[in-house]
């Protein structure tokens, strides 16, 4: 039992939530807090309780049970014109019968500022998101990219404490969101404000983030900053969703005062774990290394042999698909100008250890 | 890890707030309060009375099925059943031969005029069923424009009687103003096809007419049943058609029932030979709307205007041609009315007498004809005023509060839409009878509200739910509370299909006869002193009045097609 620490925008206690008719809970005993100016991700697959999530904190819901906590206080029942929150959504949801102007200008005019004071900063948030000079058009004359940018203005310009942004690269083409990227993290460090980013997206996640928050079902699979969420998965759940990873059922077998993993009741060199039984192991694309073999070449002790079954040529990289004792296999070899590997070739599959997770059963 | 905190801090945790079950329950007191006493209270009194029976013209409250044993026994009702429906029937099917493929030649073919061509076969809508009636008397009469035309050029030998009063012409004025019925709902349907659908079929190898039978037929055919569905309904109710144009042969079960509620004066009869139309009606429509099913969901919106297919151009030759004739046929009745009314003879008779003005100068002399005129402005304003302020309530009520059953409630605001115009007239005679609302124009009003405000209300339903819900939960986001929100944003958003409403209850207001007719007593609104003067010996003053209405309104759709367009257009 912890108290929340008492800086935190936001933190969310023991937070369960299951909708009228739904069977499984939406959020199950969520708890997590989010410190001042950080840049927190909610990262799940659709279904996992992440909008949820943010809609809770907005207010646009309420949680069965467990607490809210901003500021110091509980928050549960205050509506959403109350909290010290702003959204960025999904749709971006600009008034269409508003300008860009009108628009950011909104929460301030809503706030009874003086239109003058509300001109000056509603100009200013959009010089910030560079869209200053479209101030006047109306939001159907504007580009995905630039609405989003206008919505993000709209949320800031009263300088909340706490911005959330439900998936707003989600609508938006590649370059664009990469390009978004840059700006969203950008902005938050000159703001401060603490960002809560709610994605489906692990790119998008582990390269803007703070810190990452997996959900599963409605339950926190792991929370950590990227780095450990990516080389140190807790969960089979993660180890799967983050990153590209092969799942590969392992067999442990004890040799007197260890036990030694076997894949395909073929030893692997350095695979070693306390204990017996069988587990899976959890190994990133590029931790997987292949290396062609020679006709009528064996594979060196402790690596698997394997026939390429498909190549898909990504650019920077090679995706090779190796079939090895009835498994499939994945693996990313860096491209180069020849071609290295081929349908039907035979390779050598090895491991890089350091880099994969065990799942005991 | 120190995110990880389990602690509970006493505070409120309301799953499901006490208050709001109880607003909920006290918002949607007056939606149904309306329900039962403007919708299912009629009903109901409709099918009691027809089990009632009267004696030397008093209701007796004694039960019997007396009605439903002369009905069935009558084998000239059977007769005068089948050939009402088969007149309806029969008009409404020629109004598909003309609309349906107009339909496709706007929504599909013409591509720079569609917002004219449609407003063109709207318009005669907003120009009084009445007077629409009425110009095709003075073309068929028997002193009428075609028979002049006939016999000045020969053919005839002397004027026939033929041409009015006869069920022919009971079918053309029928399928006359079922036009724009069928040709809006159908268009819709061929403007949301894709283009890519029909390159695709192309592609796979169909021919046009294959194309046509396995594509646009079951992509269309839904909205055309709609369509078919709504003009028999109108066609169905008109009970004023078949007394003025039909004659002895023309005379349909809605002329029945209205004598009984008039001159026969046997309201249990009426009302037993209504619910029989409704079921009879209920039975033909369901079987059409079966016959019709519509399967799937048509996505990826409107088909773009620059990407439609080029047509051939003699195909487009002859779609113009169509188009041209389908107007002549939609507007040379209203420009005879117009004609006749600067005509200084007396009679409806080419050739022309003489220009004059005369009749607009009787106009306003006609103390009875401006006492009907604003009485007309009177319960169009309060019909509006209603139709804005309960259909607004009442569509925020039922879309925000989620009301349980809400599909169901809007079929039952429904229900007065699509009941055939006479048998609503009597439903309403009967409801506002059983509250003690006398007749005269309170009792109008109720009547007309019954079916305008669920216009206006069904209207900013589908508005409302087309609306992006993160909308209204932006505006509370952005600090703006329930009431701002409200002002703010939805009214605005909102604001444009409310003016819609008011303008289609006015039109339907200031339009309705069949309803009307029962509840004005002795204070006739305008559309009944026109019917009026029409059953009592003709005066061109009629004409002349129709003439005004018919610049009023190209005025008023001229200003407010304008602008509309200045509006898209900043």
């Amino acid at each position: 039992m912890e108290t929340p620490p008492a800086d935190s925008v936001l933190s969310l206690v023991a937070i369960s939530k299951t909708y009228d008719g739904a069977r499984k809970p939406a959020l199950d005993d969520v708890s997590f807090a989010v410190n001042p100016g950080e840049f927190f991700s909610i990262l799940g697959p659709s279904g996992s309780g992440k909008t949820t999530i943010l809609r809770t904190v907005a207010g646009f819901e309420r949680p069965d049970s467990g607490q809210i906590v901003m500021g110091g206080t509980a928050v549960n029942a205050v509506p959403p014109f109350k909290r010290d929150v702003r959204t960025v959504f999904q749709s971006y949801a600009l008034f269409p019968h508003l300008t860009v102007l009108e628009n950011v200008e909104y929460p301030l005019q809503m706030a009874g500022e003086a239109k003058a004071d509300r001109r000056r900063k509603a100009h200013e948030a959009l010089e910030l998101v560079e869209l200053a000079s479209f101030a006047d058009r109306l939001p159907h004359q504007l580009s995905g990219g630039q609405r989003q940018r206008a919505a993000l203005a709209r949320a800031i310009v009263s300088r909340p404490r706490l911005l959330l942004l439900d998936e707003p690269l989600a609508a938006l083409d590649l370059r664009l969101r990469q390009q978004m990227q840059h700006t969203l993290v950008a902005l938050q460090k000159e703001l401060g404000i603490a960002f809560m980013y709610v994605t489906h997206d692990q790119g998008e996640a582990l390269s803007m983030s703070d810190r990452v928050c997996v959900l599963a079902d409605g339950k926190i699979a792991q929370l950590g900053t990227p780095r450990e969420i990516y080389f140190a998965p807790q969960n089979e759940f993660v180890a799967r969703f983050v990153g590209r990873s092969n799942l590969v059922p392992i067999e442990f077998r004890s040799t007197g005062a260890d036990h030694v993993g076997l894949v395909g009741g073929q030893q692997i060199a350095g695979l070693r774990a306390p204990r017996g039984g069988s587990a899976r192991m959890a190994i990133r694309y590029e931790a997987v290394q292949l290396t062609p073999l020679a006709p009528g070449a064996s594979p060196a002790p402790g690596t698997l042999r394997g026939t390429v079954e498909d190549v898909l040529f990504l650019g920077t990289s090679l995706e090779v698909n190796v079939q090895s004792h009835g498994l499939n296999l994945f693996g990313t070899v860096p491209a180069s100008q020849e071609a290295t590997f081929w349908v039907g070739q035979d390779v050598q599959v090895s491991f890089d250890i350091q880099n994969t997770k065990v799942f005991h059963d | 890890m120190t995110d990880v905190t389990h602690n509970t801090l006493p505070g409120p945790t309301l799953r499901h707030p006490a208050r709001f079950r109880l607003g909920q329950t006290l918002t949607s007191i007056p939606v149904l309060a309306w329900l039962f006493l403007i919708v299912v209270l009629p009903n109901l009194l409709l099918i009691g009375t027809s089990f009632l029976q009267t004696s030397s013209g008093l209701i007796s409250f004694e039960p019997t099925l007396k009605n439903y044993a002369r009905m069935l026994n009558s084998s000239g009702f059977w007769m005068l059943l089948g050939r009402t429906m088969m007149l309806s029937f029969a008009g409404c099917v020629l109004a598909t031969l003309i609309a349906y493929p107009l339909a496709f030649y706007v929504g599909r073919i013409s591509r720079r005029s569609k917002a004219l061509l449609t407003i063109l076969i709207v318009l005669p809508l907003w120009i009084g069923l009445l007077m629409r009636i009425f110009a095709w008397r003075v073309i068929l009469g028997q002193s009428g424009v075609l028979n002049a035309a006939l016999v000045s050029s020969g053919v005839l030998d002397e004027p026939s009687s033929a041409f009015l009063y006869s069920p022919l012409s009971v079918v053309i004025v029928f399928a006359y103003y079922s036009v724009p019925f069928i040709f809006i709902s159908t268009m819709g349907a061929f403007e949301k096809i894709p283009q890519d659908l029909f390159e695709s079929s192309q592609d796979s190898g169909a021919t046009s007419w294959q194309t046509f039978l396995h594509m646009v037929w079951p992509l269309t055919r839904r909205n055309l049943a709609i369509g078919f569905s709504l003009a028999f309904l109108v066609t169905v109710g008109d009970f004023v058609t078949p007394a003025m144009i039909g004659g002895v042969d023309g005379t349909t079960v809605g002329v029945l029932i209205s004598s009984q509620f008039g001159t026969a004066n046997n309201w249990p009869y009426g009302a037993a030979v209504a619910v029989t139309l409704m079921l009879a009606v209920t039975l033909l429509l369901g079987v059409i709307l079966k016959l019709a099913p519509s399967k799937g969901v048509v996505v990826g919106g409107e088909a773009d205007q620059s990407t439609l297919a080029p047509a051939a151009p003699a195909a487009r030759r002859l779609g113009a041609i169509g188009f041209a004739a389908v107007i002549l046929y939609l507007y040379l009745p209203l420009a005879i009315v117009v004609l006749f009314s600067f005509n200084a003879a007396n009679l409806q008779t080419f050739p022309l007498q003489g220009f004059s003005l005369q009749w607009y100068a009787e106009i306003a002399q006609d103390q009875s004809l401006l006492a009907a005129v604003k009485r007309s402005l009177l319960v169009a304003f309060c019909v509006v005023a209603v139709s804005v302020t309960v259909g607004t309530a009442f569509a925020l009520i039922i879309f925000y509060t989620k009301l349980r059953g809400a599909r169901a409630y809007e079929l039952l605001f429904a229900l007065p839409i699509a009941t055939p115009g006479v048998v609503l007239g009597i439903e309403m005679v009967l409801g506002t009878a059983a509250l003690g609302i006398p007749s005269g124009v309170t009792r109008v009003v109720i009547g007309q509200m019954s079916f305008a405000m669920p216009v206006t209300m069904l209207l900013l339903l589908v508005r409302l739910r087309r609306l992006d819900p993160s909308l209204m939960e932006a505006s509370l986001d952005l600090g703006a509370n329930h009431w701002q929100s409200f002002t703010h944003v939805l009214l605005p958003l909102i604001g444009g299909t409310i003016v819609a409403g008011a303008f289609l209850s006015l039109t339907l207001s200031a339009d309705d006869v069949m309803v009307t007719m029962f509840l004005t007593g002795g204070e006739p609104t305008l559309p009944i002193w026109v019917f009026n003067q029409m059953r009592f010996g003709f005066t061109p003053t009629v004409n002349a009045v129709f003439a005004i209405l018919i610049a009023t309104i190209l005025v008023l759709i001229t200003v407010a097609t304008i602008a509309q367009k200045k509006k898209r257009l900043t």
